[in-house]
């Protein structure tokens, strides 16, 4: 495909990709989570990223919140919710082989996206709040993603402070280090496992809020972002906390640069064959990461 | 072959007679769906071989229908190719996309061929909608008429009963007892010198082929295909339910699953086509949960009955 390709063009694709970037790592990290804590790949998370987003279209539709502040009370909503699953079911099968988990989070997911469609419906939802893009020096910047952005980056930007600097953030990263020393220092794994998987859940949810900003919902939204967070992950380095960061990053600026070359089309083709590519050649990640 | 093996020998000639008659005498609606339930034994069967044996969950095996549909239903359009070859060149078509996806993922321990499962079908249905020109893209692909119920249902028996047979033998042979101790614990079955990988890379191409076949093969029967009939996730879901309804990694498990379910489906749910994927979600967690070896584990354990049903 022959397209004069301007340093505008690029500078557009960075910017793009960099916006779309923060929300896929913000993601990704709750995917990263669970699974440097407990060895689970929830492959529910996609799911709980699109109540997330349902959280945000009705207080929005219904209440007439600004949708921006429903971020915090979708993430919260699908904290308790991350909490009682991990509480009733995931906790069950933790220990079990991989298989067990993969087939449970599968489960609940077919069961909370059929939930999701025969309780809203599968009509395609938006939420009309932003809309435009500021022209910064010649380069356009969406309205509703930049906004987004600066939330993805802040909510991101808290979770590693927690990780980083408080008693339970501590916690939880000794138990994704070591159950077992963790348990012999005194940690209540039992409780890292709840509190993880609520935050995992918060994150997706805050994800899924900011989504409904920008596009259109529906039930079977996040199916993809299940698997995008997975790639984002690998990318970054399994059980490697910053690692999502990079990997949230690099997967926005691949997609885009495969939208301006290819077509919008196969932007998930490409990053399809990007997972296969990185399994093939650097299966640790690109900043290397814990083997599994 | 005295006793109950003799008994249950003669039971499976008896059935495997009474099956062979059945369309010279059934109707139209009963052919077609014994039809249907053929191919959910192959599909179920098939799943068991990869997912069930070595503990590696393919989400995405619809992708080898998939797969097969079209290849099966571009080489009879475009390629005037008759149609049972057509079916078979759809199971080598899905073998080929197997050999992609599982050189890369199944070197791996964990989650990592799961995950590459759960996206492939996403993947396929842009990459059809991307190549109109040759899949006809969302307007789907038209195979000439023919009335093929009759000979796809002895072709789809044969499948199912190809499955089955070979998940028999697998099980009974070493290589399957290698897949199982890989199942088990993949550290321990490398120590003992195991090939895993090519041994996990044999076991996901056989389970690819009976899908690529049966889609081929339904393609013919239904005689027009789109992208969401051929990729559906509900496919998925369907065979894993069925193969962890009746037992995973059993030779009788998928076959008793598949033949359940579908009844049931077919008798009950289709009535309630709206809240049949939250029953099934529901089933895969009970399963999961309440008993893992599926129904077949149940009676194995409570018959003291051989590993090798």
């Amino acid at each position: 495909m022959s397209v004069a390709v301007t340093p505008e063009m690029i500078g557009q694709v960075v910017i793009s990709g960099v916006l779309s970037g923060a929300l896929y790592a913000m993601v990704a990290l709750g995917l990263a989570l669970i699974f440097g804590v407990m060895r689970v790949i929830n492959i529910a998370h996609g799911a709980l990223l699109m109540l997330g987003a349902y959280v945000t279209f009705f207080l929005y539709s219904r209440a007439g919140l600004n949708p921006f502040l429903t971020v915090p009370i979708a993430m919260a909503t699908l904290f308790v919710v991350g909490v009682l699953l991990q509480k009733s079911l995931v906790a069950r099968v933790v220990d079990a082989p991989e298989l067990s988990s993969l087939l449970l989070t599968f489960g609940i997911s077919i069961a909370l996206v059929n939930a999701a469609q025969n309780l809203f419906s599968s009509d395609l939802r938006a939420v009309e709040y932003v809309t435009g893009s500021w022209v910064v020096g010649g380069l356009a910047l969406s309205r509703p993603r930049a906004i987004a952005f600066v939330f993805a980056g802040l909510v991101t930007g808290l979770a590693f402070l927690f990780l980083k600097t408080t008693r339970l953030g501590k916690a939880i990263r000794a138990t994704s280090q070591s159950r077992e020393v963790a348990m012999v220092c005194g940690i209540d794994v039992a409780r890292i496992h709840l509190v993880t998987f609520g935050l995992a859940s918060a994150l997706a949810a805050g994800g899924g809020a900011l989504l409904a900003v920008i596009v259109a919902i529906q039930p079977e939204m996040g199916g993809v972002w299940t698997f995008k967070s997975f790639l984002v992950i690998v990318l970054g380095g399994a059980g490697n906390y910053p690692g999502a960061l990079l990997g949230g990053l690099l997967l926005g600026l691949v997609e885009q640069l495969a939208s301006l070359f290819l077509t919008t089309q196969l932007s998930e083709v490409v990053a399809y064959v990007l997972l296969v590519l990185v399994l093939l050649v650097r299966p640790t990640g690109l900043l290397g990461g814990r083997q599994t | 072959m005295s006793g109950p093996r003799g008994l249950i020998a003669l039971s499976l000639a008896v059935l495997a007679v009474a099956l062979a008659l059945y369309p010279a005498v059934g109707t139209g609606y009963g052919v077609r769906a014994a039809v249907q339930m053929f191919m959910w034994v192959a599909l179920a069967g098939s799943w068991n071989l990869i997912s069930g044996l070595t503990g590696y969950v393919s989400f995405g095996h619809v992708a080898f229908f998939g797969v097969g549909a079209y290849a099966g239903a571009i080489l009879v359009t475009s390629g005037g190719w008759p149609w049972p070859l057509a079916a078979l060149a759809g199971g080598l078509a899905a073998t080929l996309l197997a050999v992609l996806i599982g050189y890369p993922c199944l070197r791996l321990k964990g989650p990592y061929f799961a995950i590459a499962m759960l996206g492939l079908n996403e993947v396929l249905r842009a990459l059809v909608s991307y190549f109109e020109g040759l899949t006809g893209g969302g307007n789907g692909l038209s195979l000439p008429t023919a009335d093929a119920t009759r000979p796809v249902y002895y072709v789809m028996g044969l499948l199912a009963v190809a499955t089955t047979l070979g998940t028999y033998l697998i099980v009974t042979s070493r290589f399957g007892l290698r897949l199982m101790t890989i199942r088990e614990d993949e550290i321990a079955a490398e120590a003992m010198g195991i090939d895993t990988f090519h041994h996990k890379l044999a076991a996901f191409l056989l389970s690819a082929a009976g899908p690529g076949i049966a889609g081929a093969l339904m393609a013919r029967d239904q005689g027009y295909i789109e992208p969401i009939s051929v990729f559906p996730l509900a496919i998925t879901v369907t065979m894993i339910v069925m193969v962890l309804f009746g037992g995973k990694g059993t030779v009788w498990g998928p076959v008793l699953g598949a033949v359940a379910l579908f009844v049931i489906q077919e008798l009950v749910w289709a009535r309630y086509p709206y809240v049949h994927p939250l029953l099934f979600g529901a089933i895969i967690v009970a399963v999961v949960l309440l008993m893992p070896r599926g129904v077949l584990g149940l009676l194995q354990t409570r018959y003291r009955l051989p590993r090798t049903i």
